[in-house]
C-alpha cells in the first residue's frame, strides 16, 4: 500500500477519533445492543421456563388429601388470591370411600372450554390428573400381583436429535444478528462524514486538487470505515461475551457462549460484511448532496441487510438467503454457534458476494469522484 | 509555468469558459481579474484538473492535466475558496497531511511543517484544532498547506477576502517571497488595489474571455486612464459587478 494511501487512512482515523458523532455511534451500539438483547433474554427465558402456578378452585379438597398433594407437586394448587383462574375441580364425596373399595373415583373439572385463554390451563389440569389416574391404576395392580406393564402395549420412546444448542435458534439468531449488525452502524457516521461532510465542508475538492489518485482516496476511504466498523464488532462482541454471560440460558438449557473460537470465526465472518459496509454507505453519501441527506438515504439502505439478516434469523427462505450476502455469513454462524459444521460452500459464495457488491460499489465511487456533479454537489 | 490554451467550458446555460488562453510564468506574479461570474474560479479549477473542458489544454509546467493529472498537480499548490480546513486536526496536522500526500516522506513532512509554520508565524496556534479559528488564521492555515511541499506553481482563488490589513500584508510579503524565489504565482481576484500592488502581469477577464493582458501600467496607458480600476471598467466595457 503507498504511502499516501496510509497517510490518508491515518488522518481519517484521527479526524474520526475526535469526532465525538461517529464514536459515539459506535460505541452505543457496542454497549447499547448486546445489554437490550441481553434484557430481552431475560423477559423470554421467564416466560418460557417458570409455568406460573396454577391456582384453581378445588371443592372438597379435604376428601382426596393425596390427590392435592400430588397436584401441588406439579405447581397447581387451591387458590385465594386474585390470579385464581376460573376452573373448579370438584372431588366426590363418596371419592375415598371408592378409591379405597378399587373402584372408579369421580373428580369432576367445571370450566368454560370456550375460553381460549384457559384452554392450556385446562389441558394440563387434565393431564396432571390422568398421571395421577395412571399411578393409581399401577399401584392396584401390583396390589393384585399383576405386572403393570400388561396395561401398556406400546412403549413409546421419541429421540430428540436436537443438541441443546440448536433447539436455541431464533435467540441464536437474534444474538448473532445484533452482533454483525455492528459492522454497518459503528463506521455509518464516519462513512458519512468523510464523504457527504467533506463535501460540504469543501475539502473534498482541495483533497482532489492534491496529486493524488481517485482510487487511493477510495481505498483509503474504505479501509477508514472499515476499520471502525471492525472496531465497533470487536467492542460489541467483548460486551455479549460478558453480558451474555449473566443470561440464566442452563434454564433453557443451551447456552449463546461468546468463547473466543466463536469470536475469531465472527471477526474472520464479518470482515467482507465490513468491507461491504463500508462500501455502500460511503457510495450512498457520495450520492448524497449533504449530510443530512446521506443520513436520510442510508437509514432506508441499511433496511436491505437488516432484512436479509432477520430472514436469516427466523429462517425464511434458508434454501435461497444461505448464497447471498450478510444472510449467508449469518447462517454459517449460527450453524458455528449450533455446534454444526459450517457450510462453507455457502459460505464462500455469500462472502465471495459480499466483496464483488463491494468491489462494484468502490468502482462506481472511483467514477463518481471523477465527476463533477459529485465533487462540487451540482 | 502555467499554459493555458483555447479553454472552452459550458456549465448548464452558461458559457463559463470562452476560449480563453493566456499563460503565467515562473518568477512572476500573474493576476486574474475580472467580475463577479467571469469565470475566473471555473478556470483555476480547470487548470486543476477538477473541472474537464470541452476544449481546450491546461498545461502546468507542460504537463498536460487531463492527461498526467498527479504528475501535473505535483508541481501545483492551491490556495482553495473555500478553504476546506479540517476543523478537528490542527494546523500542524493539517499541513503535514497534504505535505505527504504531495509525496513528502513523513519525516520530510514534519520538517517542511515546522518550516512552514516558522515562515508563517503560525507557532502559537499550530497545535490548536482549527475549530474556531479566525479569517486570519484560516488563511494563514490555508496558505501553509498551499506551499508547504515547494511547489513551482501557487495558485490562489480570492486570496484576500475577508481578511484585515495585518492578514493582507503578510500575504503580500509571503507572495513577493515566492515570486523572488522563482516560484510562477497565479491569483484571482476582482480587488483593484490587490492587483496594482502585486502583479508584474494582469489578465483581465470577462464572460469567460481574455479581454486584456499586461502589467498594471501598460493596462492604463492602453485606455489612456490614470488608475487600474478605470482602465478595468474601460476595458470590460461595463461598471456592472465589481467589488472593489
Amino acid at each position: 500500500m503507498s504511502n499516501k494511501i496510509i497517510s490518508m487512512i491515518r488522518k481519517e482515523l484521527i479526524d474520526a477519533a475526535r469526532d465525538k458523532r461517529s464514536v459515539m455511534a459506535g460505541l452505543y451500539y457496542a454497549v447499547g445492543a448486546p445489554l437490550l438483547m441481553c434484557g430481552m433474554f431475560f423477559l423470554l427465558i421467564g416466560q418460557l421456563t417458570s409455568p406460573e402456578d396454577l391456582n384453581i378452585k378445588i371443592g372438597n379438597a379435604q376428601g382426596a388429601p393425596d390427590l392435592v398433594k400430588f397436584l401441588s407437586s406439579r405447581g397447581i394448587s387451591q387458590g385465594d388470591s386474585e390470579d385464581t383462574k376460573d376452573i373448579q375441580l370438584v372431588i366426590s364425596d363418596n371419592y375415598a370411600a371408592n378409591m379405597a373399595k378399587g373402584l372408579s373415583a369421580e373428580v369432576t373439572v367445571i370450566a368454560d372450554a370456550s375460553d381460549e385463554k384457559l384452554q392450556i390451563s385446562i389441558r394440563r389440569l387434565e393431564k396432571s390428573l390422568q398421571e395421577y389416574s395412571g399411578e393409581m391404576g399401577s399401584l392396584r395392580l401390583i396390589a393384585r400381583g399383576i405386572d403393570p406393564r400388561v396395561m401398556q402395549p406400546i412403549t413409546l420412546n421419541v429421540e430428540d436429535k436436537a443438541t441443546p444448542d440448536s433447539k436455541a435458534g431464533m435467540i441464536l439468531g437474534l444474538a448473532t444478528m445484533t452482533m454483525i449488525y455492528a459492522v454497518f452502524i459503528s463506521g455509518m457516521n464516519l462513512a458519512i462524514d468523510t464523504s457527504a461532510g467533506e463535501r460540504e465542508r469543501n475539502s473534498l475538492a482541495l483533497l482532489l486538487s492534491h496529486p493524488v489518485s481517485t482510487w487511493e482516496i477510495v481505498i483509503a476511504k474504505i479501509t477508514a470505515v472499515t476499520i471502525f466498523a471492525m472496531v465497533g464488532l470487536v467492542l460489541t462482541l467483548i460486551v455479549s461475551k460478558f453480558a451474555y454471560a449473566f443470561v440464566p440460558w442452563q434454564e433453557l438449557g443451551f447456552a449463546v457462549s461468546v468463547n473466543t473460537s466463536f469470536m475469531v470465526m465472527m471477526l474472520i465472518i464479518g470482515a467482507p460484511v465490513a468491507i461491504m459496509a463500508a462500501c455502500l454507505q460511503l457510495f450512498v453519501s457520495f450520492m448524497a448532496k449533504s449530510f443530512k441527506e446521506a443520513q436520510s438515504y442510508i437509514t432506508i439502505v441499511l433496511m436491505v441487510p437488516m432484512m436479509l439478516a432477520m430472514a436469516a434469523s427466523y429462517n425464511i427462505a434458508p434454501e435461497t438467503i444461505q448464497w447471498l450476502p450478510v444472510s449467508g455469513q449469518l447462517q454459517a454462524l449460527i450453524e458455528f454457534i449450533k455446534g454444526r459444521e459450517l457450510p462453507l460452500t455457502q459460505l464462500a459464495v455469500s462472502s465471495a458476494f459480499t466483496l464483488a457488491i463491494a468491489l462494484s460499489l468502490a468502482i462506481g465511487m472511483q467514477k463518481s469522484l471523477k465527476s463533477e456533479k459529485i465533487v462540487f454537489g451540482l | 509555468m502555467i499554459q493555458v490554451s483555447n479553454l472552452s467550458k459550458r456549465i448548464g446555460d452558461v458559457q463559463a469558459l470562452n476560449d480563453l488562453s493566456f499563460s503565467a510564468h515562473d518568477g512572476q506574479i500573474t493576476g486574474l481579474l475580472g467580475p463577479n461570474g467571469a469565470g475566473k474560479t471555473t478556470c483555476l479549477r480547470t487548470v486543476f484538473g477538477l473541472l474537464k473542458p470541452d476544449n481546450g489544454v491546461a498545461e502546468i509546467d507542460g504537463i498536460d492535466i487531463a492527461k498526467s493529472p498527479v504528475s501535473a498537480k505535483q508541481q501545483l499548490g492551491l490556495f482553495p475558496d473555500p478553504f476546506g480546513l479540517y476543523e478537528r486536526l490542527t494546523p500542524r496536522e493539517y499541513i503535514s497531511y497534504f505535505a505527504e500526500l504531495n509525496g513528502l516522506s513523513r519525516r520530510e513532512a514534519k520538517l517542511a511543517t515546522s518550516k512552514v509554520i516558522d515562515k508563517l508565524h503560525l507557532a502559537d496556534i499550530a497545535d490548536r484544532q482549527c475549530k474556531g479559528f479566525s479569517q486570519g488564521q484560516r488563511m494563514k492555515t490555508a496558505l501553509a498547506q498551499a506551499i508547504v511541499h515547494q511547489p513551482t506553481n501557487i495558485i490562489l482563488d480570492e486570496p484576500t477576502r475577508g481578511l484585515d490589513v495585518m492578514s493582507t500584508r503578510v500575504l503580500r510579503d509571503i507572495l513577493r517571497d515566492l515570486k523572488n524565489q522563482g516560484h510562477c504565482v497565479l491569483f484571482s481576484s476582482h480587488v483593484m488595489q490587490e492587483v496594482a500592488a502585486l502583479c508584474d502581469q494582469v489578465i483581465v477577464m470577462a464572460e469567460g474571455r481574455v479581454v486584456a493582458v499586461g502589467s498594471p501600467d501598460a493596462l492604463c496607458q492602453q485606455t489612456g486612464k490614470a488608475s487600474l480600476e478605470d482602465a478595468f471598467i474601460q476595458l470590460i466595457g461595463t461598471d456592472e459587478g465589481i467589488a472593489a
